[in-house]
């Protein structure tokens, strides 16, 4: 018996969504056709003072990367291109996406584009995106009108 | 970037510190929870064979290579990007283990494999053992 497992909080809200997004998929009549999947795969995660986004990218170099901001919309693109000098009939296997990409992403609200940063490690693209003044959270007081 | 390249040790055989009581999970302490079957390529060259895995978050300390008899099995835990506390707010991939594994042929020189990981890409050489090397056989007249 190991009790409770704290490093997987168990999350009612993420499962109904991931339950939500499931059901919705299945109901799609096109969804084999549309099950594409874009790349790279993008999270973002909101942190309070900032939003986090990260994309699975191995393989690619830091310098492979050109990230683009104007207002709410973040453009990264790049191309991860096949280890050089092996033919063609010498693979066994190729799973592996390869080739140019380009991915624009809507963030849920207006950042800090002078602030945003991005850092590159083992594969994966951190871009951490600074809230703009106004769109964070902001406290009011309340006076009584006496 | 700089990139530190270091090799990775590949286990033959069983670890020590996994008991036969915990089966075949290579860490005792937190069991796999999603384990994501990752995309290889695997190329034949001259030497041997090279496979390649997209392992994007894996690091020399989070990933596992382990050879038993003739399976040799990739397992890479991936911590979450994040800071605690950070609220999901869209999701296109899970955060968890890769997991997969390969049945090597007799022909792999077990002794010799090496892997290397750079920018959450592992690439793993497997030469070819002696006994599968083409021989030229000298016709003497």
């Amino acid at each position: 018996m190991k009790g409770v497992n704290w490093h997987e909080r168990w999350d009612p809200l993420r499962e109904l969504q991931r339950e939500m997004g499931r059901l919705f998929d299945s109901i799609d009549p096109f969804q084999p056709q549309r099950h594409v999947r874009q790349y790279p795969p993008v999270n973002v995660y909101d942190a309070g003072e900032s939003y986090i986004l990260s994309a699975q990218l191995p393989g690619v170099a830091a310098g492979d990367v050109e990230l683009t901001i104007t207002g709410e919309t973040l453009t990264m693109r790049g191309e991860r291109k096949r280890s050089e000098g092996i033919r063609d009939d010498s693979y066994r296997r190729q799973e592996r996406p390869m080739g140019r990409w380009t991915r624009t992403i809507t963030l849920p609200d207006r950042v800090e584009s002078a602030q945003v940063s991005a850092a590159f490690t083992s594969g994966i693209l951190t871009v951490t995106l600074p809230k703009a003044e106004n769109a964070k959270p902001r406290h009011i007081t309340v006076t009584s009108g006496s | 970037m700089k990139v530190t390249n270091p090799s990775i040790r590949v286990m033959v055989g069983t670890q020590p510190a996994q008991t036969a009581a915990q089966g075949p999970a290579p860490e005792p302490e937190r069991e796999v929870h999603r384990a994501f079957t990752p995309p290889i390529d695997i190329h034949e060259g001259p030497e041997g064979l090279t496979l390649e895995a997209d392992l994007p978050g894996a690091t020399e300390n989070n990933l596992f290579i382990q050879l038993e008899d003739n399976v040799l099995s990739l397992h890479a835990r991936i911590d979450l990007p994040v800071p605690e506390g950070a609220r999901l707010v869209h999701e296109e991939y899970y955060v968890g283990d890769f997991y997969r594994s390969f049945i090597l042929s007799d022909d792999v020189d077990r002794e010799h494999i090496t892997a290397e990981l750079k920018n959450g890409v592992l690439r793993l050489l497997l030469p070819k053992s002696d006994r599968a090397r083409s021989r030229r056989i000298e016709i003497r007249s």
